[in-house]
């Protein structure tokens, strides 16, 4: 392959550019999935029992579960555009690395995803009166390293579960199973971090976190050609 | 004493039973039907 | 070879083998239910576990193949890779099932609820969720190439996936102990017990290679058949 390692970054961040800003031009999906996320905090809210719970032991479980069905409506959108316009064909057609096109489609996965929860999390910690104060840059980090993991995973499944007649279906049932360890991990920090705990408490998360997504950013890189090329 | 669940032992053997006999059985047909008509030309 | 003929071959002889790992189940059945002493602590109830463990490592076994020719098929490009991992999906299902009805009924005498999230339910859930999911891929693909490769590419990715989520959930328990009435095995087995779990996970092996190859000679066959009709 002629591509050098600059090129192919550069052609990744190429694509990213274009779908963000295909994404920043229409803006109904970007809507519609902050819409969707605080419909889920609003059900949530009436769904537990005030004197039962306390607020804060289940927003960690609360805020990851509204992250992971948030990314999942993202995920879908942004295939079934690719596949209304058919863009992708057309940079199939040329010898490009297919890797660097699964790096450019997961950086603008990321940026939409990434959006939503930026927009969700004022919103969480207003409806579930959450003291983010000194836990807020480690949220932050959290919340990158999970979302890279999903979003990961979630990019590769997207582009096939569109091949498919329910594609709505298909996506949740084949990246659910994925979402588990990267959620289990967030949920574990967020709480530590809500709680004030040290670090060391949560260290072994956070490798398990960074590992999963070391693990299947490369994987799905690798894999993505076998999924657009015959 | 050993505690009396003998029932429940008989229940995970019975549908044990059931299950892998059941599923061996209902491959066997497909596989004898997809073999044999392989024979005879299909409509789609 | 190639033909129907190759096809019956698979069935025939995968036919034969099943019947014979059915009736070595048999024999288990009478080793475990009348030959095998009674624990004392946990009664008649734990020589579920004779069904149980096997089951699950078969299905865990069926699994780590898919997952394995799934990789294989993307590197080698080998249709009959593909016809292996679609027969050990399916055969690692029917283990599932097994697995899962077999985890609540011992988990109830024994722990005193139907489901708990140790490690071992929680693993058999999920390897449970990556079949289905593998097998409603390949169901909604029709086109033979990419079914093949989409469904190499989950296989691949779900193998993968086992040890991370093995992992979460160690991590996940040994922060949050649950109160264990009585441990479901003990660390050393009597040798008698060891034997007939040893002999049932033979027959079970037995089975798996029975029912994948009557599975895959199926597979082989719609395929011939897929071919006849489109060159009609």
């Amino acid at each position: 392959m002629g591509w050098s390692v600059p090129d192919a970054i550069r052609l990744a961040l190429a694509i990213a550019g274009k779908d963000i800003r295909a994404e920043l031009r229409s803006r109904t999906a970007l809507l519609s999935a902050v819409v969707f996320a605080a419909l889920v905090l609003v059900v949530f809210n009436f769904a537990r029992d005030p004197t039962a719970l306390a607020a804060v032991d289940l927003a960690p479980s609360v805020l990851w579960v509204t992250f992971a069905l948030a990314a999942m409506v993202a995920l879908n959108r942004a295939f079934t555009i690719e596949r209304e316009n058919g863009a992708l064909d057309g940079l199939l057609l040329a010898p490009v690395p297919r890797g660097a096109i699964f790096l450019g489609k997961l950086l603008a996965n990321l940026a939409f995803v990434g959006t939503v929860e930026a927009v969700t999390l004022p919103l969480f910690v207003l409806f579930f009166n959450v003291d983010l104060g000194h836990a807020l840059p480690g949220i932050l980090g959290v919340t990158a390293l999970a979302t890279i993991g999903f979003v990961a995973v979630g990019t590769i499944f997207s582009a096939m579960a569109v091949r498919t007649r329910f594609a709505e279906l298909m996506l949740p049932v084949l990246l659910l199973p994925f979402m588990v360890p990267p959620l289990i991990g967030a949920v574990q920090v967020t709480a530590r971090l809500l709680d004030g705990r040290p670090l060391s408490e949560m260290l072994g998360w956070l490798r398990l976190l960074a590992l999963y997504d070391v693990v299947f950013v490369t994987l799905c890189t690798m894999a993505f050609a076998a999924v657009v090329d015959e | 004493m050993p505690p009396d669940n003998a029932g429940y032992m008989v229940a995970a053997y019975v549908v044990t039973a059931v299950i892998l006999v059941g599923y061996a059985v209902s491959l066997l047909a497909r596989a004898r039907s997809a073999v044999t008509g392989n024979s005879v030309k299909r409509e789609a | 070879m190639s033909g129907p003929t190759s096809a019956r071959a698979f069935v025939r002889s995968g036919t034969a083998l099943t019947v014979l790992a059915l009736l070595a189940l048999a024999g288990v059945y009478v080793l475990a239910l009348g030959f095998t002493p009674i624990e004392a602590r946990q009664g008649p109830a734990q020589k579920i576990f004779y069904l149980h463990v096997p089951a699950a490592w078969s299905a865990l076994l069926a699994f780590s193949l898919v997952g394995l020719s799934g990789g294989l098929y993307l590197w080698l490009n080998d249709r009959r890779l593909d016809r292996f991992a679609a027969a050990s999906a399916e055969v690692g299902v029917a283990f599932g099932v097994v697995m899962l009805t077999t985890g609540p009924i011992w988990a109830k005498p024994i722990w005193g609820t139907w489901w708990t999230w140790d490690a071992r339910l929680t693993l058999t859930l999920f390897l449970f969720f990556l079949f289905v999911g593998y097998l409603a891929l390949r169901a909604a693909l029709h086109d033979p190439s990419e079914r093949a490769r989409f469904s190499a590419v989950v296989g691949l990715l779900g193998l993968l996936l086992v040890p991370f989520i093995h992992l979460s959930v160690y991590l996940f328990r040994t922060l949050h102990p649950q109160p264990i009435v009585l441990k479901p095995s003990a660390p050393s087995l009597p040798p008698e017990m060891l034997r007939t779990l040893l002999i049932s996970a033979l027959v079970f092996l037995l089975l798996y290679v029975g029912l994948v190859t009557i599975r895959y000679g199926l597979a082989l066959a719609e395929e011939e058949r897929e071919e006849r009709l489109d060159a009609a």
